[in-house]
């Protein structure tokens, strides 16, 4: 029986690897079947299985249409397990919130999806605002939900100024301290995150999850 | 004195041909230099000039006139082709460029083919057409530049860039053939362009970087479509350039089959290593745009000077400009360029 849950388990998270959502499907419905517990399941078969995609997209074996489809086959299993998570484990676990989204005028959210996508899997909360959302937006947002990081994102050059947009509204509302501001988007770097005063730059998916637990080692 | 316009100039620079000096250029496009500096001077301004020919001619004379860039660049977006293809666009404010609000297809399989003899009669396609006929027949000597939107960009403009992304993997098949149909479509609106005076073609595809699909998926699709398109208007005579953003070394051994005439890339890329490597290639690019947004003129003026030491074939901003750009750092750069 051990063996055999252990072996679901690496089956689950090499379904995500491999992209194969129908497998991820079946593998979770024999793991809830065997009465194998569903925090397990998503713990060490599909977020396990998310962290080695996100490292081969690290390692440019996979690009963003693999990291994707890996993220479908782990949304897939999570559809099936989450309904048999026991109660206490959901609520019993506090998560860092993080309010994330693509900053107003701009609507490529590529990006911000996978952000969203590698930090969900990391062990998050994600209040993912969508796209093309004002600076204030994000900050009635993280104070609303008492989130500990605001991550932006732009791809466009002609709206790198609201970045720092929500840095100079956190300035003059006398609440810089109450939040970790994370940019990132392909005209963003880190001499612009520098120079508007944002906690970190990430340059890619992989390196925002990093980070995130950077940030809130340095709070706690 | 120079010998050379800047149309031969530009076009002897895509032939591999001598010249005295490196062209200075900003295609247009989503390269455009319609900063907010050259259109309070001008006073035609965007959003507006997105849709009226007679104001974008204009705000593309102001541009040529105010910075020194060696061309004229039409439209100044990368929503015109999206658009006639059905997606739902924005056209932004004077500093913010036009965006999708709403692609029309929900995947690759549900994208309703269309004809293109009608669907060239609608959105801006005039709009650009007209433009770019009056900007040519003014300015006999200057290069006219037709920017499109490539290929991946805009498959991914009318279908939701998520799903599209996918479906370059899941469902190919279909894929493929969205990829034909805006081939198709991006080959009928250039002709018009030709047609119409535009002395060269200038392809952004902003989708299609090799830090998003990878090497597999761009020579897969990318690579096979912009040189689709790219064949086609060489059968026209016009010569393409090709601009890459972002990092390219995931790609790198797959440019020299791209059948461009010049290759643009961003900022991060060694032009003069890309050069060694591929002694072929019309190298163009690339001041840095921050640097052009945030720096002094000096500073602009010792990246450009660097380029030119090293002997880029094509001297441009090395990917889009923020519109809050100074002037002043633009005309460093192009003036850099011209004291040679």
């Amino acid at each position: 029986m051990a063996n055999n849950k252990e072996e679901l388990l690496k089956q689950l998270a090499d379904a995500v690897v491999d992209m194969d959502e129908e497998k991820a499907v079946e593998l979770a419905q024999i793991i809830v079947a065997e009465g194998i517990d569903a925090y397990e399941a998503i713990e060490k078969g599909l977020s396990a299985g998310m962290e080695v995609a996100g490292r081969l997209f690290e390692e440019e074996e996979y690009f963003i249409p693999e990291l994707l489809m890996c993220s479908d086959a782990m949304y897939a299993g999570l559809g099936v397990l989450k309904p048999h998570l026991k109660a206490k484990e959901g609520a019993a676990e506090e998560k860092v919130k993080i309010v994330i989204g693509v900053i107003e005028g701009d609507t490529h959210d590529i990006g911000k999806n996978l952000v969203k996508i590698l930090l969900e899997t990391s062990g998050y909360e994600i209040i993912d605002l969508g796209r093309d959302i004002s600076p204030q937006k994000f900050i009635d947002t993280a104070k609303e939900q008492d989130a500990k990081i605001i991550a932006i994102s732009t791809l466009m050059t002609t709206t790198m100024d609201g970045l720092a947009e929500v840095i100079r509204l956190l300035q003059q509302q006398d609440i810089r301290e109450q939040f970790k501001v994370m940019i990132g988007g392909a005209p963003v770097s880190q001499a612009f995150a520098d120079k508007i005063g944002a906690d970190s730059y990430a340059v890619n998916a992989a390196t925002a999850v990093r980070l995130a637990r950077q940030l809130m080692e340095s709070v706690a | 004195m120079s010998n050379f316009t800047p149309k031969e100039r530009l076009l002897k620079i895509l032939h591999k041909e001598k010249t005295d000096r490196p062209p200075v250029i900003c295609p247009g496009g989503m390269m455009n230099a319609a900063i907010v500096d050259v259109m309070n001077r001008g006073g035609h301004v965007l959003p507006i000039a997105h849709s009226d020919d007679k104001l974008m001619a204009e705000l593309a004379v102001d541009v040529f006139t105010n910075t020194g860039f060696e061309n004229l660049g039409i439209p100044f977006c990368m929503t015109v082709e999206p658009e006639v293809l059905g997606s739902a666009v924005d056209y932004g404010s004077m500093k913010c460029e036009p965006k999708i609000t709403q692609e029309v297809f929900s995947s690759s399989s549900a994208v309703d083919f269309r004809e293109f003899a009608v669907m060239l009669q609608t959105g801006r396609v005039n709009t650009v057409m007209q433009a770019t006929y009056n900007v040519a027949r003014r300015f006999p000597d200057i290069p006219v530049i037709g920017n499109l939107t490539g290929p991946v960009s805009t498959a991914a403009s009318i279908v939701d860039p998520m799903i599209f992304l996918k479906d370059l993997r899941r469902n190919p098949l279909a894929a493929h053939k969205v990829m034909e149909y805006v081939s198709d479509f991006l080959i009928a609106y250039a002709a018009l362009m030709i047609d119409n005076g535009a002395d060269v073609i200038s392809i952004a595809d902003p989708t299609a970087t090799g830090e998003i699909l990878g090497p597999r998926m761009f020579c897969e699709y990318p690579l096979v479509y912009i040189n689709k398109v790219v064949e086609a208007i060489h059968s026209q005579g016009i010569p393409v350039i090709v601009h890459i953003c972002g990092n390219i070394n995931a790609v790198k051994h797959a440019l020299p089959e791209l059948k461009a005439d010049g290759i643009s890339t961003d900022a991060m890329v060694n032009l003069r290593k890309l050069k060694e490597e591929f002694p072929k290639l019309v190298t163009m690019g690339n001041v840095s745009t921050y640097l052009l947004e945030m720096a002094t003129p000096e500073k602009v003026v010792n990246n450009t000077r660097h380029l030119l030491q090293e002997g880029i074939d094509i001297i441009a901003p090395a990917c889009g400009l923020s519109t809050t750009t100074p002037l002043d750092n633009i005309k460093a750069m192009s003036g850099t360029v011209k004291e040679k």
